[in-house]
C-alpha cells in the first residue's frame, strides 16, 4: 500500500477531491470530537487531459429520492443486468443499450479508474456564449485608451460565434445597439434612478416580439437572437463596427467640477446590463464584464458622494457605523448577484483605480455568481491587459477553459449529510435525505448552483457524520459521496461531470491511529480557513481569531503527545506537525486581519481565498520561500526572519506578490557590477536564477501578482519581513548573541511564542 | 513560431507592475515545465528556527561586509561548474530583412476580391476602407519591424490556405501590439475568416462533384476534436 501522500495525491489529480480525513470516524459523537470536521475541497472541472467524455448520458437510480448516477461502487448482476445503488440499495435494471454487457465488456462508468467521468448530453440546442462589457467612461484618457485597446483586442480572442453587447456609463448609462449599418444609435439612461427588469425591457422594446406567442410552435431559440438582436449580436457579424464603436468612446463629457468626483451610474449600469440578459437570455450562459475606474457616486448602489473632500468608507469608519452608503449600497448589489445567479449569469468585476472603487459593497456579484474579481492601479498596466487575457486562456484541447451555469449535487451514503458549502456558488435550496440540519457555509440544501467556473474553481464542502455511537460500523466498512457537476461546456454543450469517492469508516477507540494517519493537514488547514473567513464576514475579527485558537487547541489536545501539565513534553505526529504553522500564518494573514487594508482590498483577497484550489490557497495562507546562493540549487527555506541572509537571494510567492529580495552582500556585489565581469559569470545566473522562477509563476497565476525587485534596506523589502516569522525582534536580538538573520522590528508574536501558548494551553487540563 | 519575448510592465501607472508576456509565452502549450516552487520547510516543534547550517562560506564574511571592491568579499569566481540558473536564455538571433508593403497588401487586395459577390458588399467595402487604413499607416511609416514581418507571414498563410495559423497570426497581433493594429486587424480578421468558409464550400462542393475514391481528405476549418 502506497503511503497516504500518494494516496491522497492520486486522489487530488483523478478526482479533484480532498479530504481533511481520509479514513472517516464511525459515530457522530467520535466525528465532533475530531475537532476537524470531515470536509473536503472539491475542484468539479479539474483538468484531465487523460479524460475524453463520453458521448453518452448517465443512467440513474430509479428511486425518484435517490437518482444517483450508476458507478464503479454499484454491484452488478451481469446476468440479471441488475445493478444495485450503493446510496440507497435499490435494484435497478440496466436501460436497453446496455444488454450486451457482461465481466469482460463494461461501460466506462463501471471501471474502477473512472471514479471521476464526464458525460455529454446531447439534447437541447445549443446556446451560444454571451458577454456584455459594461464600461466606465469617467476615466482619464490614457486609462481609457488603454481600456478601448484591451476590449479591441478581447474581440479576437472570444469565440467567433459569441454574442456581445455593450453598455457604457458615467453620469448617463447607455445601452448601445450593434448593427452591421454603420449607423450606431443607443438608448440614454438616467444614471439616478433605479428601474425594474419590466421596465427595462420595456423600455429596450425586448418585450413586444415576445408578445405574440405563436401556439402552433414550440418557442424555438432561433427566435429569441431576434429579440435582442440589437443589443447581442454574434462577433463575427459585427467585429468591425464594434471595433470602431469602441474606437470612438469619449470620455464622460459631464464637466466634473473642481473638489467633485465624477457623477458615476454603476448601481444603474450593472442593474441594466442584468435586466437585458435576465430578459432574453435566461439560464444561458453569460458574462457581465464590468470595467470600472472608480467608485459608484450616484443612484442606486452610490457608495460615496461626489465632494472629494469626504473620502470613501474605511475599516474605521465602518467600525465607527460610519460608513453612511454601505448597507443601501450593499443591499442593491446582492439583489442584483442575486436576480444574476438565479439567471445563471455570472458577473465580472475589473477595477482599475488608485482609490477604492466600492469592492466591498460590490464583491456579491462576483462572490454569488463565480464571477471573477480584478482589481489593479490603472487599466494601462500589464496587471490589468494580462489578467483580462487570461479570462480567454484555452485548454490543451483549444477550448475555452471558462465554463458557465453549473449545478453541483452531493449525494451521501446514509451515515452521512451535507452540511454546507464554501465558494463562489449560491444555495439552490433543495431539502432532501442527506441534507444536514447543521449548517457550515451556505447549507440546507444538497444543490447549488455556480454561475461561472473555470477548471481551478474549487469548493469547501462541509460533512456530517450522523451514524450513531452504539451502532456497528456501517454496511460494507466504506461511505460513499458523489458529486455530480451539470454544467455548459464553452463549445455549448451540456456536460455532467460526475466523481463518486469512498473512504473506510473506522472505530475511534480501536482505530484512532488509522484515523490520524490519514489526516490531510493542508486540505484541513484551508477547509479551517475557510470556515474562518466565512464568519469574518459577519463577526467581528477577534471573535473569529478566538475560534481558530479554539480549535487549534482542541485539536492538539486530542491528538497531541504529552504529560498533563507538562508543555516540555508535547510532541505532533508527522500527519499534525505543520498544522500550527498553517493556524499561525493564517491569523496574520489579510484573510483575517484588515490592519493595513483597505475594505476593497479585504474584499479582493478574501474573494480569490474562496475559489482557489489547495496549492493556491496554501500559498495564499503561508506564502512560499526559495533561497539562491553559491551553495548548490534552490532550496525552500523556513518562512522566518533567520533564512533573511546577507549572501542569499529570496523568491517569495504570497500568491498576490511575488518578491525577490537580495541580501546584503549580493546587493553590494551587484552595484559593484560583478556581474558584468566574465569572470564572476556564475554571479549573473544566480541573480538570474530567482528571475527565470519568478517568470515560471507569473505566467502561470491568475489574476497576474504584483512583482517587486528588492534588496536588503530597500523600502520594498517590508513585503517580506512582514510575511516571514519574526523569530528576531528588536527585542529579543541581543538575547541571541549572534547576528544571522535580519531582525524584524514588531511586537507581533512569533512561532515560538505562539508555539509555547499553544502547548501549554494543550496540555493544561484546566482547558 | 509567435514571438517569444517578454517586457517590464508599467510602473508609471502601477505601482510593481508585473512583466508582460507576449501572446507567444503566454500560449506556449507543453514548453520545459520546471516543477513548481511549491515546497515549505516544516518548522521544528517548539517553533525555533534552526539555525542555517551554510550560514557561513570560506571567503564570504557573513556580516559586517566590507566595501565590495575590498578583496575580501568577492562573489566566488566562475569555475566552469555548472551554474545555479535553471534555464537557458532564449534569445534567437534576428535576422533583418526589409518586409514590402506590396508584397502584403497586394495578396489582401486580391483576397478581397475573390470574396466580392459572395458577401455584402457594405462588408467589402468595410474591409477595404481597413486595408486602406493599413496601407496609409505602413507608408506613413506608422508600422513597426514586427509588425510588418507578421503580417508578411499572416498573408504567406493566406494563400497556403492555412488558415488556423493565419488566425493565430491575427491574434497575436492584436495581443501584443493592438495599439499599432486595432483599428485595421479586423478587417484582416475578417477576411480570413470569409476566405476560409468560401473555401471550405468549394472544397465541399468539389468533392461531391468529383466523387473520387480519395478519401480522408481532411477540410481545413473544422476542428478535429480529441
Amino acid at each position: 500500500m502506497a503511503t497516504y501522500l500518494e494516496f491522497i495525491q492520486q486522489n487530488e489529480e483523478r478526482d479533484g477531491v480532498r479530504f481533511s480525513w481520509n479514513v472517516w470516524p464511525s459515530s457522530r459523537l467520535e466525528a465532533t470530537r475530531m475537532v476537524v470536521p470531515l470536509a473536503c475541497l472539491l475542484t468539479p472541472l479539474k483538468e484531465r487531459p487523460d479524460l475524453p467524455p463520453v458521448q453518452y448520458e448517465p443512467v440513474l437510480c430509479s428511486r425518484p429520492t435517490c437518482k444517483a448516477i450508476l458507478n464503479p461502487l454499484c454491484q452488478v448482476d451481469y446476468r440479471a443486468k441488475l445493478w444495485a445503488c450503493n446510496f440507497c440499495f435499490q435494484r435497478n435494471q440496466f436501460p436497453p443499450a446496455y444488454a450486451g454487457i457482461s465481466e469482460v465488456n463494461q461501460p466506462a462508468e463501471l471501471m474502477p479508474q473512472f471514479s471521476t467521468i464526464e458525460y455529454v448530453i446531447q439534447r437541447g440546442a445549443p446556446s451560444p456564449l454571451i458577454f456584455l462589457y459594461v464600461v466606465d467612461t469617467c476615466l482619464e484618457d490614457d486609462d481609457l485608451q488603454a481600456l478601448k485597446e484591451s476590449l479591441q483586442m478581447s474581440l479576437s480572442l472570444l469565440p467567433p460565434d459569441a454574442l456581445v453587447g455593450l453598455i457604457t456609463f458615467g453620469r448617463m448609462v447607455q445601452v448601445h445597439e450593434l448593427s452591421c449599418e454603420g449607423i450606431s444609435k443607443s438608448y440614454v439612461f438616467r444614471g439616478t434612478k433605479d428601474l425594474t427588469a419590466k421596465q427595462i425591457q420595456d423600455m429596450l422594446g425586448l418585450t413586444k416580439p415576445a408578445m405574440p406567442v405563436q401556439p402552433m410552435r414550440p418557442a424555438q431559440p432561433q427566435e429569441r437572437p431576434s429579440v435582442s438582436s440589437r443589443f447581442l449580436q454574434p462577433i463575427h457579424k459585427i467585429d468591425m463596427n464594434l471595433t470602431d464603436l469602441l474606437g470612438e468612446l469619449q470620455r464622460d463629457p459631464w464637466p466634473v467640477p473642481q473638489g467633485k468626483r465624477p457623477l458615476r451610474s454603476t448601481g444603474v449600469a450593472l442593474s441594466i446590463a442584468v435586466g437585458l440578459l435576465e430578459g432574453t437570455f435566461p439560464n444561458t450562459g453569460a458574462r457581465i464584464m464590468l470595467f470600472t475606474g472608480g467608485p459608484p457616486t450616484q443612484g442606486p448602489g452610490m457608495v460615496v458622494g461626489d465632494e472629494l473632500k469626504v473620502p470613501i468608507r474605511s475599516w474605521h469608519d465602518i467600525e465607527k457605523d460610519n460608513a453612511r452608503f454601505m448597507k443601501k449600497a450593499t443591499k442593491h448589489y446582492e439583489m442584483l448577484a442575486n436576480r444574476t445567479a438565479a439567471n445563471g449569469h455570472c458577473i465580472d468585476i475589473y477595477a482599475c483605480a488608485l482609490d477604492q472603487t466600492g469592492l466591498l459593497e460590490m464583491k456579491c456579484c462576483p462572490n454569488l455568481t463565480g464571477g471573477y474579481m480584478v482589481m489593479g492601479d490603472s487599466f494601462n498596466t500589464s496587471l490589468f491587459k494580462q489578467t483580462f487575457q487570461r479570462i480567454f486562456s484555452k485548454d490543451f484541447n483549444g477550448n475555452f477553459r471558462m465554463a458557465f451555469g453549473a449545478t453541483l449535487e452531493v449525494k451521501t451514503s446514509r451515515e452521512l449529510k451535507v452540511a454546507g458549502a464554501i465558494g463562489p456558488c449560491v444555495s439552490l435550496n433543495v431539502k432532501g435525505p442527506c441534507v444536514s440540519e447543521n449548517e457550515l457555509g451556505v447549507g440546507g440544501t444538497s444543490q447549488w448552483k455556480i454561475c461561472g467556473l473555470d477548471p481551478t474553481t474549487t469548493l469547501g464542502i462541509y460533512f456530517e457524520v450522523v451514524n450513531q455511537h452504539n451502532a456497528p460500523i456501517p454496511q460494507g466498512g466504506r461511505g460513499a459521496i458523489q458529486f455530480v457537476t451539470h454544467y455548459q461546456h464553452s463549445s455549448t454543450q451540456r456536460r455532467i461531470r460526475v466523481t463518486t469517492v469512498a473512504r473506510n469508516w473506522a472505530d475511534v477507540q480501536s482505530q484512532l491511529k488509522h484515523i490520524e494517519a490519514a489526516f490531510d493537514q493542508e486540505a484541513a488547514a484551508v477547509l479551517m480557513a475557510r470556515l474562518g473567513v466565512f464568519r469574518a464576514e459577519t463577526e467581528e475579527g477577534p471573535d473569529v481569531l478566538r475560534w481558530l485558537d479554539r480549535q487549534l487547541i482542541r485539536l492538539c489536545q486530542k491528538f497531541g503527545q504529552y504529560n498533563k501539565e507538562d508543555p516540555m513534553s508535547f510532541r505532533l505526529s508527522d500527519s499534525f506537525s505543520l498544522y500550527p504553522q498553517f493556524m499561525f500564518h493564517l491569523r496574520r494573514s489579510p484573510f483575517l486581519q484588515v490592519f493595513n487594508n483597505s475594505p476593497d482590498e479585504s474584499s479582493y483577497y478574501r474573494h480569490h481565498f474562496a475559489r482557489q484550489d489547495l496549492t493556491q490557497s496554501l500559498i495564499m495562507i503561508q506564502p512560499i520561500l526559495y533561497s539562491y546562493s553559491f551553495h548548490g540549487p534552490p532550496e525552500p527555506v523556513l518562512l522566518d526572519s533567520s533564512s533573511i541572509l546577507a549572501d542569499r537571494i529570496l523568491l517569495m510567492d504570497t500568491f498576490f506578490q511575488i518578491v525577490i529580495y537580495l541580501g546584503e552582500t549580493i546587493a553590494q556585489w551587484r552595484k559593484a557590477g560583478y556581474q558584468d565581469m566574465p569572470e564572476y559569470e556564475n554571479f549573473k545566473h544566480l541573480l538570474q536564477a530567482p528571475l527565470d522562477d519568478a517568470q515560471e509563476i507569473l505566467q502561470a497565476r491568475f489574476p497576474m501578482p504584483r512583482y517587486i525587485h528588492t534588496e536588503h534596506g530597500g523600502s520594498q523589502a517590508r513585503f517580506l519581513l512582514s510575511k516571514v516569522n519574526p523569530s528576531q525582534t528588536h527585542n529579543n536580538l541581543y538575547a541571541w548573541g549572534q547576528e544571522t538573520g535580519a531582525p524584524i522590528l514588531t511586537d507581533d508574536v512569533s512561532l515560538q511564542v505562539f508555539m509555547d501558548h499553544l502547548k501549554k494551553l494543550a496540555v493544561s487540563s484546566a482547558c | 513560431m509567435a514571438e517569444l519575448y517578454v517586457k517590464p510592465g508599467n510602473t508609471e501607472r502601477g505601482w510593481n507592475d508585473p512583466p508582460q508576456f507576449s501572446y507567444g509565452l503566454q500560449t506556449q502549450a507543453g514548453g520545459p515545465k520546471r516543477s513548481p516552487l511549491t515546497k515549505r520547510v516544516a518548522a521544528p516543534q517548539d517553533g525555533s528556527p534552526r539555525v542555517p547550517t551554510s550560514e557561513t562560506s570560506p571567503g564570504l564574511p557573513p556580516m559586517g561586509p566590507p566595501p565590495p571592491s575590498s578583496k575580501a568579499s568577492r562573489p566566488p569566481q566562475f569555475v566552469g561548474s555548472c551554474p545555479p540558473s535553471r534555464t537557458e536564455p532564449m534569445d534567437s538571433p534576428v535576422v533583418e530583412s526589409e518586409t514590402l508593403l506590396e508584397d502584403v497588401l497586394r495578396p489582401l487586395e486580391r483576397a478581397l476580391e475573390d470574396c466580392r459577390g459572395h458577401i455584402k458588399k457594405q462588408v467589402c467595402d468595410d474591409i477595404s476602407r481597413r486595408l486602406a487604413l493599413l496601407q496609409e499607416q505602413w507608408a506613413g511609416g506608422k508600422l513597426s519591424m514586427p509588425v510588418k514581418k507578421r503580417m508578411a507571414l499572416l498573408v504567406q498563410e493566406l494563400s497556403s490556405h492555412q488558415w488556423d495559423a493565419a488566425d493565430d497570426i491575427h491574434r497575436s497581433l492584436m495581443v501584443d501590439h493592438v495599439t499599432e493594429v486595432s483599428q485595421w486587424m479586423v478587417g484582416v480578421k475578417r477576411l480570413i475568416a470569409v476566405k476560409r468558409s468560401l473555401f471550405s464550400e468549394e472544397e465541399a462542393n468539389e468533392e461531391k462533384s468529383i466523387a473520387t475514391a480519395e478519401q480522408n481528405q481532411t477540410v481545413p476549418g473544422i476542428q478535429h476534436d480529441l
